[in-house]
């Protein structure tokens, strides 16, 4: 075995040039996909962190059996009552692994300055528990707002985004009026006042989104329940096994209710996710186009190159097999010299990365935050073996044609 | 002579013949060959270029296939075997020594002679002295480390000669073994050969054209236009 991998590495070291470019070819494909890797990696990471901790979906939500598929048509029948949010929030205290149980309303309605009105949709929630989620954000960290914070205790003071606030010229201090239908029925206003405007990317939304107190939102609907319990959890990994403990444990209950995970409820992030998988395919296409073709050439040249001497190791009794063998060493050091070359080129773009720190605005999201890429090492150690199966692949081809030429043809090969 | 005899035969040819076929011509290069060579003779095939020395010395050596014809090799018949067990019998038992040398390049004296052991397995603490021995035999001792480009063509061809005696084979195949080097250094390598075949008892077939390498053999096949004109025993 040692003499076919000195044989091998001699011939590339002899046509040190070819070697090199077939090498550099492998290293770049690797660098790109291990680096494109990461920034995917980085783009799942920080839209899940978006999910959970960014729009305040948290790790599981419970609801009201049916809430979702008529709740939108019926709110008042599909709200949990106190009762009900006591009983899920006893449930899940009693989980280690949930660190805070939370309810939510939303609401929507019409919002006027005095002059003019316009709809509105806002997501009510318990002021105090917004720093649980903001403290969540590592990757996508920005100030999401200017005013001053949403308090328990100033249940009209709420946050506007900033497209609805120039729609109805509000800023940080202003006063308006909600308009909406209580959950029996009866139209009900109430005073608020501007203490935060949002950034919201989504022109859509941006025209429409409010953000207030729960006790705001409750009051507005006169009602003292809320459409969903949201549960935070020490760690996303554990989403899976304590979204099977609750489910349990409130079916054992009878409480009547559903829970969802924030990936069943997070289009966004399956939409993320489709997206770079595709782009990551049509990259991983052409690196392979790249590397299998390089591969191709250079062992093409090192069997023609190489036929006498094909010929020489048959006479000596060297097997069909020996001879792919004997090619497939060759390539595959390419390919390992080739990956360990690119892992050298993928360190040193995240060293500079890391030490540049350059920013950018990610779609969905209305502020500049540092661009990141992370490294998943089983990730770039099952690429590494993938590309160098590859080169042996492509190595094969010309070698099955070496292997299986006449001797006396080979011998007599100049 | 066993050959005469008929009884332990390393070779037998019966009626073998060897057609080219490239596009619409067809090359006879063997007409048919009948032939039988015993264990331990020195044999030269002579005749003039084009005669099919090479295409004869090929089929012995299991490295092409006759047209038709019987071939046996050690008793055993060569044509029905795989390609695999051909290349097993050409390892074990035939030692190949080319016109051109044919080292590999990128070995050296010593990497290139331990070859034809590590094709069948050998472990290095077994090929390594084996080849030292042969290199020092062939008079190589002191160039051992030495790649192929660095040493003269006779030093080439006694590495080659080395080569293919590591594996003591039965038989050893030479197609023009000087025909690249200059007389005096053909005339030495053919004494090598003949040391070799004297010494170990190993079979020697090796082709020529050139008249004045024949004092040396015991048997010369004259070869002429496929065929064989004439035999002559000289010891
Ligand atoms: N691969 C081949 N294809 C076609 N004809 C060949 C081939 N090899 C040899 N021949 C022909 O067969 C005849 C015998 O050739 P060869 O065995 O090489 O003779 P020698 O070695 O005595 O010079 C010649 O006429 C030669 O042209
Ligand atoms: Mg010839």
């Amino acid at each position: 075995m040692r003499t076919w991998f000195k044989i091998a590495l001699r011939n590339l070291k002899k046509n040190r040039r070819r070697s090199l470019i077939t090498l550099l070819a492998i290293a770049l494909g690797f660098a790109s996909v291990c680096l494109f890797g990461g920034f995917t990696q980085y783009m799942y990471d920080a839209n899940q962190e978006a999910a959970i901790y960014g729009r305040a979906l948290g790790h599981l939500t419970v609801f009201k059996q049916g809430f979702l598929e008529q709740g939108q048509l019926d709110p008042a029948r599909y709200l949990l009552t106190t009762e009900e949010i006591e009983s899920i929030r006893g449930i899940c205290t009693a989980n280690p692994q949930v660190v805070m149980v939370t309810p939510q309303l939303q609401i929507s309605g019409l919002v006027s300055n005095g002059k003019i009105s316009t709809i509105f949709i806002a997501h009510g929630l318990v002021p105090s528990s917004i720093d649980a989620f903001m403290n969540g954000m590592k990757l996508f960290k920005f100030l999401e707002f200017e005013g001053r914070k949403l308090e328990d205790d100033s249940p009209y003071g709420v946050a506007v985004a900033k497209g609805l606030a120039k729609l109805l010229g509000l800023k940080v201090g202003s006063n308006a009026v909600v308009l909406s239908t209580t959950v029996d029925g009866q139209t009900n206003a109430l005073d608020m006042e501007v203490f935060q405007l949002l950034n919201v990317d989504t022109e859509f939304l941006n025209n429409k989104v409010m953000r207030v107190p729960l006790a705001f939102a409750q009051q507005l609907y006169d009602t003292r329940g809320a459409d969903r319990m949201v549960v935070l959890l020490d760690r996303t990994e554990n989403t899976e096994p304590v979204f099977k403990q609750l489910r349990t444990a409130m079916q054992e209950l009878g409480l009547g209710v559903e829970i969802k995970t924030w990936k069943q409820l997070s289009q966004w992030y399956q939409k993320v996710r489709d997206m770079f998988d595709l782009i990551f395919l049509f990259l991983f296409v052409i690196v392979f186009v790249i590397v299998v073709m390089s591969v191709v050439n250079t062992m093409s040249m090192a069997v023609l190159e190489r036929t006498r001497e094909i010929g020489t190791l048959r006479a000596l009794g060297l097997k069909r097999r020996g001879v792919l063998l004997m090619f497939g060493i060759e390539s595959s050091f390419l390919g390992v010299f080739g990956c360990g070359v690119g892992l050298l080129l993928t360190f040193m773009v995240r060293a500079w990365v890391n030490f540049a720190q350059p920013t950018w605005t990610p779609p969905g999201i209305s502020a500049s935050v540092p661009l990141k890429i992370i490294l998943l090492p089983s990730y770039m150690v099952s690429s590494g073996i993938a590309l160098v199966a590859l080169c042996v692949l492509a190595s094969l081809l010309p070698a099955l044609r070496g292997s299986r030429q006449n001797i006396v043809d080979a011998l007599g090969h100049v | 002579m066993r050959a005469r005899n008929g009884e332990n035969l390393l070779i037998e040819m019966d009626e073998v013949t060897k057609i080219y076929t490239l596009g619409q011509t067809r090359v006879e290069a063997l007409k048919g060959i009948s032939l039988k060579i015993g264990y331990g003779e020195f044999v030269a095939v002579w005749g003039p270029s084009g005669s099919g020395k090479t295409t004869l010395l090929n089929l012995i050596g299991m490295i092409d296939q006759p047209t038709s014809g019987r071939l046996c090799f050690g008793g055993r018949e060569i044509t029905s075997l795989t390609d695999n067990q051909q290349s097993d019998l050409r390892n074990q038992a035939i030692g190949f020594i080319f016109q051109g040398f044919n080292l590999i390049p990128v070995l050296s004296a010593l990497e290139n002679v331990m070859l034809p052991l590590q094709i069948r397995g050998e472990k290095l603490a077994r090929a390594l002295p084996a080849a030292q021995k042969r290199l020092a035999q062939v008079g190589l001792g002191d160039f051992i480390q030495q790649r192929p480009d660095k040493l003269s063509g006779g030093q080439r061809q006694r590495v080659a000669i080395a080569r293919a005696l590591v594996t003591e084979p039965s038989l050893v195949i030479a197609d023009e073994p000087t025909a690249n080097l200059d007389t005096t250094t053909a005339m030495k390598i053919v004494d090598l050969m003949r040391e070799l075949n004297r010494g170990e008892n190993t079979t020697f077939i090796f082709s020529t054209h050139d008249q004045r390498l024949l004092a040396q053999v015991d048997r010369l096949i004259d070869l002429q236009d496929g065929l064989i004109r004439g035999e002559e025993y000289r010891r």
